[in-house]
């Protein structure tokens, strides 16, 4: 058993444990604190697909970021105990019990169907060359359009934000 | 022996050096430092009574945090309060495995000669990964402040995360100078670089006083300390921890303390090298060894300095000065430097 297989089952264990925790656990703020350990373990994953640029990113944006945002509402809101919901609509439960299974059986079907993976690259877990430079290249030319459209459309989400709130206290 | 096993074991030698030796020594002493600088600053003795110069200081204190009883609050949310401390160390302590620390060191052993690089892992995305695991560390204080179950506590985590997410920014602004100039985010070959060219402090001096202050903000050091601000929040985050945990939160903020210093050292004042010096052999690695770590005692003394010399912030003065004024700086220096770069 390789070195790579050993963290690569603990990752990917430690992922599906906190993302199970996510949703079971009756404190929103655990059920935050699990979001971050799965964004994580995620994390471990890219490392170990030799995409350490991805990696950090994934943890200073999502982990780092945005889910402390999460974190400020659920702890401003004082939400101790989840709220009880009142008018228990058992058909809920019922759909997401059937989005679960299709998008098991979709995810099972995808991975059975691909074939062998391919052969990593010599140079270990972590390449030696830069992949930064490359990753900026591409971003400016082959995909220039989208990443100028999602820049906008960040821009327009934070002055939306702005507006909205700007509208309550005036 | 094979190279693997070589660089096994240089690798658990790195660690060990730069964990146990290194931090284990600098400190202890930073907390006897402190006190010693507060005095001197202040112009009283400072504690001077356990050996010489109170040097032994530490072994009181250290006993102390560890003979005190350990005090739980009740209603609080055990295993999240327990975890705090925790996750509040981390970040300062794993810094230090992508900081270059000295020249190669040529290790000769059975006739065949290795050259070793002195970091334990010269990873590709350098400062990003420290930046990573300060975004986490931030937890630490927000939960500390959140599991107390104390009012004063709750707003203490919530300045430390709203000050650290809000002075990240303009660190970042401040660094990516860097690294723009050295066309590479390896910590390694930042230091190359500088030792080829110029001290980045020399170019970027704008970028250096943004993420200097920014640095001062990221690790809750005053006077930018809103988070424990002891006359308005009697603490803050770690009110209700006593005993260990609350020496844990001690040792996270020196920890952290010393990782930006030697960050900052590496950054902008050429890391291990010297201008002019070429560090070669057993003994060149050693002297650059000397060199990084007298950078980094020297960065070291001027957080302890300034914390003693100037009043804290206001919340507000706070936000304005990082948002108003060290952001909109760190981009204009961005933009300057980037323009630089590509008209060279």
């Amino acid at each position: 058993m390789s070195l790579e297989l050993v963290v690569f089952a603990i990752a990917s264990g430690l992922a599906i444990v906190s993302a199970l925790a996510m949703v079971v656990v009756k404190t929103p703020v655990r059920s935050v604190i699990s979001l971050v350990v799965t964004f994580f373990a995620l994390a471990v994953l890219s490392i170990l697909l030799a995409a350490p640029f991805i990696a950090a990113i994934q943890v200073i944006v999502y982990a780092g970021a945005i889910l402390v945002l999460f974190l400020f509402v659920v702890m401003l809101l004082n939400l101790t105990k989840e709220a009880e919901a009142t008018d228990r609509r058992p058909i809920q439960k019922l759909l997401g019990l059937v989005s679960v299974v299709a998008l098991g059986g979709l995810l099972l079907g995808v991975t059975l169907r691909a074939g062998a993976p391919p052969v990593p690259a010599a140079g270990g877990l972590i390449p030696a060359k830069d992949e930064i430079p490359i990753l900026g290249r591409l971003l400016f030319s082959d995909y220039l359009l989208a990443f100028e459209a999602l820049s906008v459309l960040l821009l327009l989400a934070a002055v939306g934000a702005l507006v909205l709130s700007k509208r309550r206290f005036d | 022996m094979s190279d693997a096993t070589f660089a096994l074991v240089a690798t658990g030698a790195k660690i060990l050096f730069v964990w146990v030796i290194a931090l284990a020594t600098i400190l202890p002493n930073l907390v006897w430092a402190e006190r010693r600088v507060a005095g001197m600053i202040q112009d009283r003795p400072g504690p001077n009574r356990v050996g010489p110069f109170g040097f032994f200081q530490i072994i009181a204190d250290g006993t102390k945090f560890f003979m005190k009883e350990s005090v739980t609050p009740l209603y609080v949310d055990k295993l999240l309060y327990n975890l705090a401390p925790w996750i509040t160390l981390m970040p300062g302590l794993v810094t230090f495995a992508v900081i270059p620390f000295g020249a190669t060191l040529p290790v000769t052993i059975g006739g065949v000669t290795r050259e070793v690089p002195l970091v334990i892992a010269d990873v590709n995305i350098g400062v990003l990964y420290i930046f990573a695991f300060t975004g986490l560390g931030i937890y630490g204080l927000v939960l500390a402040g959140w599991s107390s179950n104390n009012k004063y506590s709750l707003m203490g985590g919530l300045r430390a995360s709203a000050q650290i997410i809000s002075y990240e920014l303009s660190m970042g602004f401040a660094a990516a100078g860097v690294f723009l100039a050295a066309g590479t985010l390896r910590l390694a070959g930042v230091v190359e670089w500088q030792q080829a060219h110029v001290w980045n402090v020399v170019p970027q001096f704008v970028g250096f006083l943004v993420f200097l202050i920014a640095a001062f903000a990221e690790t809750n050091r005053l006077p930018f300390d809103l988070a424990e601000a002891e006359e308005e929040l009697a603490g803050g985050f770690h009110a209700e921890y006593s005993s260990f945990k609350f020496g844990m939160f001690f040792m996270g903020e020196y920890a952290n303390l010393i990782a930006a210093s030697a960050l900052m050292a590496t950054l902008y004042f050429g890391g291990w090298s010297l201008p002019g010096v070429t560090f070669t052999g057993v003994w060149g690695a050693l002297a650059s060894v000397a060199v990084f770590f007298a950078k980094t005692i020297g960065f070291i003394f001027l957080f302890l300095w300034v914390r003693w010399t100037f009043p804290r912030f206001r919340y507000d003065q706070l936000m304005d000065l990082g948002w108003k004024f060290l952001l909109p700086l760190s981009f204009f220096h961005l933009i300057a430097v980037a323009a630089f770069v590509a008209a060279k």
